[in-house]
């Protein structure tokens, strides 16, 4: 028979560590937003996103993908170390141990919170060697300069290398195939080992779409 | 801080409450001290409540396997402590936010639906068998919204005969 006093004794039944009303808290007077560990968090207006871009473009010009995408791989290094410690710390188990629906659960729910719009994974590709993530509502895709014909997320792009390398401990890469900016209904991006995702670039440039570009990489892996 | 509360506070500002004020501020304190009395009787009686569910669930499925439904449980014990809370702070969200949001998908890929249904239905019949009517009233319609978040029928509503 199972004893629900031996269940009670788990001192915390956890839910959402994520839930945009407990994670982040500001305080009126000091102006100041932390998460529930007291970390500070920073609010990056519309106006500073749009000034970031426009002004990249201006220093740096085509380089600006390249810049934004380093940034990201800086940031997604952070930020994975600290999504495991507190993830880890909330739902007491090492990442590893954890059920990779409550994995992608805190992912989510972490990545709305911290409002850069909704993100989900399609491990449709597994098999093959890649990993789909999808990304809609993005900030940074909104302040971006529209139909430039190349996606304009590579700050997320880096981001999301950064963290699943980690998370994999191989070394992925990361190419984005679909982009708000140039009017897709999602922010696609392919992760997977760096010679094998690498040919997306170039199908990219001539103007194909994430399909295509998902068909061909798949053949090559079967070639 | 509840938020009906806080409205009143704010309308006092620069005038003494109207009589309907005071009705509106009488009633939510009577109901505050009912949604505690309420609170205290679900925190001191977690094992009273969950223990015949318990029960009977294993009973009514044998063959699964005692860890489903030991995690079902436990999710449905968490659901009732967070769906507490949110009867004492008068705040749906509070349950939909902290808890649901993030339980829906754990259920969806565990297909564990059939199982929270049953424990949704053990769960209400036992608290209609220890909680007086006006107390049901307070906890169950929170329940229901949970079932109908993550199983995604709509609630069935019980009548009274």
């Amino acid at each position: 028979m199972i004893s629900v006093a031996d269940l009670l004794k788990e001192p915390v039944i956890p839910g959402n560590y994520y839930a945009a009303d407990a994670y982040v808290q500001g305080d009126f007077e000091t102006g100041l937003i932390e998460n529930r560990k007291g970390a500070r968090l920073i609010a990056l207006p519309d106006i500073l996103l749009q000034a970031i871009y426009a002004g990249l473009d201006q220093e740096v010009g085509q380089a600006t993908g390249v810049v934004l995408f380093n940034c990201g791989r800086w940031w997604g290094k952070n930020f994975y170390r600290r999504f495991v410690a507190e993830v880890s710390e909330y739902y007491r188990r090492p990442l590893a141990e954890m059920e990779m629906v409550e994995f992608l659960q805190c992912l989510k729910e972490c990545w709305k919170t911290h409002g850069w719009g909704t993100i989900d994974l399609d491990v449709g590709f597994y098999q093959q060697g890649f990993l789909v993530v999808k990304t809609w509502d993005s900030p940074f895709a909104a302040a971006a300069p529209k139909n430039t014909g190349q996606p304009q997320c590579a700050a997320e792009a880096g981001i999301l290398e950064a963290f699943f390398s980690q998370l994999t401990g191989r070394d992925l890469h990361c190419v984005q195939t679909a982009c708000e900016t140039l009017g897709a209904a999602n922010n696609l991006f392919v992760l997977g080992l760096r010679e094998r995702v690498e040919p997306a670039k170039a199908w990219l440039q001539e103007g194909q779409d994430h399909d295509t570009i998902m068909e061909r990489l798949c053949r090559t892996q079967v070639a | 801080m509840h938020t009906e509360l806080m409205n009143l506070y704010y309308k006092a500002e620069e005038n003494y409450l109207s009589n309907v004020d005071i009705k509106v501020f009488r009633h939510h304190i009577e109901s505050l001290q009912q949604r505690l009395s309420t609170y205290e009787f679900l925190r001191d009686h977690e094992l009273e409540i969950f223990q015949p569910v318990a029960d009977t669930l294993q009973k009514k499925y044998p063959t699964e396997n005692p860890q489903t439904l030991e995690q079902v449980l436990r999710q449905a014990i968490a659901l009732l402590r967070y769906a507490a809370m949110a009867m004492l702070l008068n705040n749906p969200e509070f349950l939909q936010h902290r808890l649901l949001e993030w339980l829906t998908e754990v259920v969806n890929a565990h297909q564990t639906q059939t199982l929270w249904s049953s424990c949704h239905e053990l769960l209400s019949a036992r608290l209609k068998e220890m909680l007086t009517e006006a107390e049901q009233d307070l906890i169950l319609p929170l329940l229901d919204q949970a079932q109908a978040t993550l199983v995604g029928l709509p609630a069935v509503v019980s009548v009274q005969s």
